[in-house]
């Protein structure tokens, strides 16, 4: 039955309202954007006097991790869970507007966000002297910019179960304990060994890994384990994303 | 059952519990194309849930819900549908046209964005960000959401809540209008006079079941009741006392009472209150026949 056919661009159109939806919210972009680029010119550049492209390079692996964190949990969990509480999402679920199309317009958001807050640290980094080969910007780019994926679904699942108030909280725990535990602010191997061991169970310390892999760095352990232990995190987080959104009435 | 070829949706022998608290016992209702039909009830009474299952936000512990003979949450199903909704919330920054145009995008053969617009009188807001509208002003863009796909089911939740008079007439008029086009709407409301101006059909509901269903005068008469207005000094307490009375109620200087037996009930009223002045018994209007219809059916529960 041609009931059945969509409407030609309704994802496309869905993806362009949410991006134009996040710009006109500054409150949202301006800390998710500007908050990995101030911690990474802070903590690694301006702290020590001479930085070398080195590290450089090697900070910037784990801080392009961040950049990719902050919009997926805030966007996704605290944001969703606001328009859980305002009935934002209502209207959309009795819509003929297929729930894949709602999240890829999120995804999109976040993403976006997340390619401008790398882009301050990628151009903070260069002026700092690192150079990474085109092949390694490339596969960079395409890490930091997947990283978003995992912590999207967290924060999925987060919105769909909490309050707004309790998602913010949770979203913000979250943010601090992947970037710690994940070793992307000091290395894990500059961790306390429990907090290496609890580090683990992050993604964020598999996808800092993989960026120290991409980057020429020294890497704990095998970078196609860590590949696998992170897609395997996505689809745990995408089923408990899946079933919030089935459980919830709206 | 007389018109099921014309049914849009049915909810057929459906029973929900939410929080293990039973909301819906064994209901059946069909919302039938070209009427408007309106669902009345006391808070608690189950209108929000068979809203709710109607447009497959819930599903059912037991019966069956569907629209063209669809599950409601069927993509197919949902082209099908426009829905207001009472909780739904309008995001701040997006414009007016801005979000009539992105709804519109969701249906396949939607109404240009100027005839939604004029449809719920919005055409001097289109440009207005959502979050600076009033109360009224975003319930019409709701309504501009629900109808904007040429839906063949339009199902409104208390439409008109927070609305002026004359917002809400004016809806009332497209609202018919979307009926006579042979559009089947289902509306909520604690507006009487609404349900009695706007609807060809009205559903009472009690404790998760339907105690009447019919058209608004028919209600009217199958309540029977009447209402006897008048100046005395009887409070409420002692009126409300009196054979058939099922209502009383005083504006301090005038009692109404509503009742099922007028005759009986005026004879002890004059025989306690010798001054009593302005007597006036007329026929129950539709929210007096709900009290009366509402209040049997307690009794009958009883």
């Amino acid at each position: 039955m041609t009931d059945l056919a969509l409407p030609a661009g309704i994802w496309r159109r869905e993806c362009a309202a949410e991006l134009k939806r996040s710009w006109r919210l500054p409150q949202f972009l301006v800390p998710t954007v500007l908050t990995p680029a101030a911690f990474y010119g802070l903590f690694t550049l301006a702290i020590s006097k001479h930085v070398s492209p080195t590290q450089a390079v090697a900070t910037l692996a784990g801080y392009g991790v961040f950049a990719a964190i902050g919009p997926a949990l805030f966007g996704f969990g605290a944001g969703i869970a606001m328009e859980r509480e305002q009935g934002l999402i209502e209207l959309k679920r009795v819509s003929p507007l297929p729930a894949g199309a709602y999240v890829a317009a999120k995804l999109t958001a976040a993403v976006a966000a997340t390619g401008a807050a790398l882009s301050l640290i990628y151009l903070l980094a260069i002026i700092a002297g690192a150079a990474l080969s085109p092949a390694q910007w490339i596969l960079l780019v395409a890490l930091h910019l997947a990283s978003t994926v995992p912590f999207a679904f967290i924060g999925f699942g987060l919105g769909m179960r909490m309050s707004g108030k309790g998602a913010v909280a949770a979203a913000n725990a979250l943010f601090l304990g992947s970037a710690v535990l994940g070793g992307l602010w000091i290395p894990s191997t500059m961790l306390p060994s429990w907090m290496q061991a609890v580090g683990e169970a992050v993604p964020s310390y598999h996808l800092g890994q993989l960026a120290l892999g991409v980057v020429g760095m020294p890497v704990i352990g095998s970078v196609w384990l860590h590949g696998a232990i992170v897609a395997g995190m996505t689809v745990v987080a995408a089923i408990w994303a899946w079933t919030g959104w089935r459980r919830s009435p709206a | 059952m007389k018109q099921d070829l014309m049914a849009a949706a049915s909810l057929t022998g459906v029973s929900k519990s939410l929080g293990g608290k039973p909301v819906l016992r064994e209901l059946s209702l069909s919302i039938n194309v070209g009427e408007v039909t309106a669902l009345l009830g006391p808070n608690g009474a189950g209108k929000s849930t068979t809203v709710s299952l109607l447009i497959g936000r819930l599903q059912p512990d037991a019966g069956e819900v569907a629209l063209y003979g669809l599950k409601p949450n069927r993509p197919a199903a949902r082209a099908r549908l426009g829905v207001m909704l009472q909780a739904a919330g309008l995001p701040d920054v997006m414009t007016v046209a801005e979000m009539v145009t992105l709804q519109s995008g969701y249906y396949r053969d939607p109404r240009p964005l100027g005839e939604t617009l004029a449809l719920a009188g919005l055409e001097d807001l289109a440009h207005r960000p959502c979050g600076t509208l009033s109360g009224g002003q975003a319930r019409r863009v709701q309504y501009a959401l629900a109808v904007c796909g040429r839906p063949g089911l339009l199902v409104l939740d208390e439409p008109t809540a927070a609305m002026d008079r004359a917002s809400a007439r004016a809806l009332w008029s497209t609202v018919r209008d979307a009926a006579a086009d042979g559009a089947a709407v289902l509306i909520t409301t604690h507006d009487l006079a609404e349900a009695d101006t706007l609807a060809d059909r009205v559903v009472v509901m009690d404790a998760g079941r339907i105690v009447a269903d019919d058209t608004p005068t028919a209600i009217r008469a199958l309540a029977g009741g009447a209402v006897v207005r008048c100046r005395s000094a009887i409070p409420t307490t002692r009126a409300a006392a009196l054979p058939g009375v099922l209502q009383a109620t005083s504006d301090g200087a005038e009692l109404r009472l509503v009742t099922t037996d007028a005759a009986a009930t005026v004879r002890r009223l004059l025989d306690a209150d010798a001054s009593l002045a302005d007597l006036h018994v007329h026929d129950a209007a539709l929210e007096d026949a709900i009290v009366n219809l509402l209040s049997r059916d307690e009794r009958i529960a009883a």
